[in-house]
């Protein structure tokens, strides 16, 4: 079962999402191991409404509770909402003319995406193929190639669909989504690696199922442009 | 926004989290709302709670049956609040026995860790012994010949090994099994009564609500059979033992347990109305009644309805076996991670993440003191009054120190506020009266289960005393704790919980 993330937001409480961003400001001012009662004081907040906001933010997981429960600090989430605020990223001149090769070669979408801190940041999607949802892509990874090349590499991550991508990446050097989110279609996500060899982007192709299912002929122009997109772009 | 962006930007580093949790091993984030809610509703059983309880508090309380039950929900509620207080915080596999430690410290947690396992073992082997009668009884319309002793210790083995398996193969199994089994005699009960309610006719609201009952309203037997409808209602909190495992636990734990008090009394109060009204009707005494909603089933027509409410509640019962050994192998995991009881207890099942040392240190117990009581000779009913008397007073026990707990826990970290501190205080107070109450009533009729308590009591007191020392347990009450890398700018200490 899948719970849905976000929380009901009631839109005669705007006032509410503005204390909330002031905790997490707050926080960040003060320091991890701060107290609520802290927290308070540094707002002047009553003292019962903040409880009440740092327990809905820990339940969402942008702060969480130091190990002895009084003190919190910033959780791993808050670093999606810089995603809004962070200025696109933006393919050198070298980058894009191999991105685009690729693109005339291959007949289908062929997107260049990094990760940053977990996340996945689209840098160039394909204009004559677009991504199917990129905000499902930054919810649900699990579900297309992309997030699935991010997830494997976790090693706490476990479950079918991560061990299948484990399978996929160590036969293919690729993972793989086929026919999940259409019928009809399917993607790939090859590694691009730094020179120590962490990952820090993907190239991404997306087109009919069966080139996802035979992925060789695919792979074997995708493998050379990801290759020569490494040095130019990590 | 600067120092969010630049704290985003450029995190500083936090150390003391953990690389992985003290809990791990556990299936963890794995079971919503819905999954969690039944292990709360199946602990509970309110399907064959709803069809005895009454019966038993019209018994203290007559006449004012519907204001006992009500009360004890009220009650029930506060205690969920209270404990909601704790599960909105953090996440643990102990439950009752987590919580209190964390604000009463180690002797407490003990206390209450020895007085809630208790209850979960208790109410384990009167749902095991009430599904045994049940289906005995249910066989012997069938085949009136069978030897009766033989089939009910047949009946809970069969059930044993049914719990077993669902525990052992996953928690997903388990909670939709218990879902199942429990909505379905939920759906069973509910049916019938609202069948009975609609023959009965107009409901007569003076005699429901007590507003007839001679010389106005007696406080002593309000009391008296709140603290029977309370006995309904133990086994809400047991949710919280599936912490480590739920998807959103600090949302969700609350949530289940407080909606499963609301559902149950929901039931309760349907099903005293039901009876308070038909033998109103009828000119009838309830308290004298052997089985009311049979009778009043009887009384309309309805007879063939009784052998479907028996489905219904032996269904309830073996939902109730499930969910009670459910929370009772997750408070000896957790024991076990503490270094309370042996590390071979929190060895987790490394496909199925599930407590299964414990499932397999625990089963032959719950099983076995069934076992013995009928191969004793042990009349059922006596039995499953014995093992529910001794459960519920391990119940009420662990709520006391819990509820204690928390304004001390909230007040250590600071986020103690008048509201909670009143309705736990009043919880304490009013919980401490029923447990008082409870033995008086029991020693007043004869029961042994006092006995029983007091003997299980000095032996958990020993047992603390030796474990206290052996150990010198500087710090019980792991729970889940967020690991580093769930913390901005989180820097894993991997020498922290690895000896666990």
């Amino acid at each position: 079962m899948r719970e849905t993330a976000a929380p009901a937001l009631s839109a005669r409480q705007p006032g509410a999402v503005h204390s909330a961003l002031s905790v997490l400001e707050a926080v960040a001012h003060l320091g991890a191991g701060v107290s609520a009662q802290r927290i308070s004081a540094e707002l002047g907040l009553p003292r019962a409404t903040t409880y009440r906001l740092v327990n809905l933010l820990v339940e969402d997981e942008y702060l969480v509770r130091t190990p002895d429960l009084a003190g919190f600090a910033l959780g791993a989430k808050v670093a999606q909402l810089a995603a809004v605020a962070s200025p696109p990223v933006r393919l050198s001149s070298a980058a894009r003319s191999v991105v685009d090769d690729a693109r005339r070669v291959l007949r289908g979408g062929v997107h260049v995406a990094l990760y940053v801190d977990r996340r996945i940041v689209v840098v160039d999607s394909d204009p004559d193929f677009p991504l199917s949802d990129e905000a499902r892509l930054a919810r649900e990874p699990e579900r297309f190639a992309l997030g699935r090349l991010l997830l494997v590499e976790d090693p706490a991550a476990t479950g079918e669909v991560i061990e299948a991508a484990r399978a996929d990446l160590a036969r293919w050097g690729a993972t793989r989504q086929s026919g999940e989110i259409t019928a009809t279609t399917g993607c790939l996500a090859l590694p691009i690696r730094d020179g120590a060899g962490v990952l820090a982007g993907a190239l991404a192709f997306s087109g009919a199922r069966h080139r996802v299912d035979e992925p060789d002929g695919v792979l074997a122009q995708l493998r050379p442009a990801a290759d020569a997109l490494a040095p130019l772009m990590v | 926004m600067t120092a969010l962006s630049r704290a985003i930007a450029r995190p500083d580093p936090v150390a003391g989290f953990g690389h992985r949790s003290p809990l791990h091993g556990l299936g963890r984030r794995r079971i919503g709302i819905v999954d969690l809610a039944a292990q709360s509703v199946a602990a509970v059983a309110p399907a064959a709670a709803a069809t005895t309880v009454v019966l038993l508090v019209a018994g203290v309380a007559p006449g004012i049956t519907v204001p006992a039950i009500v009360a004890a929900a009220v009650l029930s509620l506060c205690v969920a609040r209270t404990v909601g207080e704790f599960a909105r915080r953090f996440a643990a596999a102990g439950g009752l026995y987590t919580y209190t430690a964390r604000g009463l410290g180690t002797r407490a947690g003990l206390a209450a860790g020895a007085a809630i396992l208790t209850g979960y073992a208790a109410v384990a082997m009167f749902a095991l012994l009430g599904g045994g009668y049940y289906a005995t009884y249910l066989l012997a319309g069938i085949w009136p010949a069978l030897d009766r002793p033989l089939v009910t210790a047949g009946a809970v083995i069969v059930e044993a090994a049914l719990v077993a398996f669902v525990l052992v193969r996953g928690i997903r199994v388990s909670a939709r099994a218990a879902l199942v089994v429990e909505s379905l005699s939920v759906a069973l009960i509910v049916v019938l009564l609202c069948v009975l309610l609609v023959s009965i006719g107009p409901v007569d609201v003076a005699a429901v609500i007590g507003a007839r009952t001679a010389g106005g309203l007696d406080p002593v037997a309000l009391a008296a059979g709140a603290v029977i409808a309370l006995t309904a209602f133990v086994g809400f909190e047991s949710a919280t033992t599936l912490g480590v495992e739920s998807i959103s636990p600090l949302r969700n734990v609350p949530r289940a347990i407080t909606g499963t008090v609301v559902l149950s009394a929901a039931l309760y109060v349907l099903a005293a109305v039901t009876q308070v009204a038909g033998f109103d009707a009828l000119g009838g005494d309830l308290a004298a009644s052997a089985s009311p909603v049979n009778d009043l089933a009887a009384a309309y027509g309805l007879g063939g309805w009784g052998v479907v409410a028996d489905i219904g509640i032996a269904a309830s019962f073996l939902a109730c076996a499930i969910g009670t050994t459910t929370a009772l192998v997750r408070v000896l995991f957790a024991m076990s991670r503490d270094g309370v009881l042996p590390a071979s207890l929190g060895r987790a099942h490394r496909r199925f993440g599930t407590p299964a040392a414990a499932v397999g240190a625990a089963l032959p117990v719950i099983a076995g003191v069934p076992l013995v009581l009928v191969g004793a000779g042990v009349p059922v009913r006596d039995a499953m009054h014995v093992t529910l008397s001794v459960g519920a007073a391990g119940y009420i026990v662990s709520y006391v120190l819990v509820c204690v707990a928390a304004p001390v826990f909230l007040r250590r970290i600071r986020e103690l506020t008048p509201v909670s501190a009143v309705i736990a205080g009043l919880s304490a107070c009013a919980l401490a009266a029923a447990l008082v109450a409870f033995f008086v009533d029991d020693a007043a009729a004869g029961g042994t289960a006092g006995v029983v308590v007091m003997v299980l009591a000095v032996t958990a007191a020993v047992l603390i005393g030796v474990l206290r020392r052996r150990h010198g347990l500087e710090a019980i009450g792991r729970y889940d704790e967020p690991v580093a890398a769930q913390v901005l700018g989180g820097v894993p200490s991997p020498r922290r919980h690895d000896d666990a």
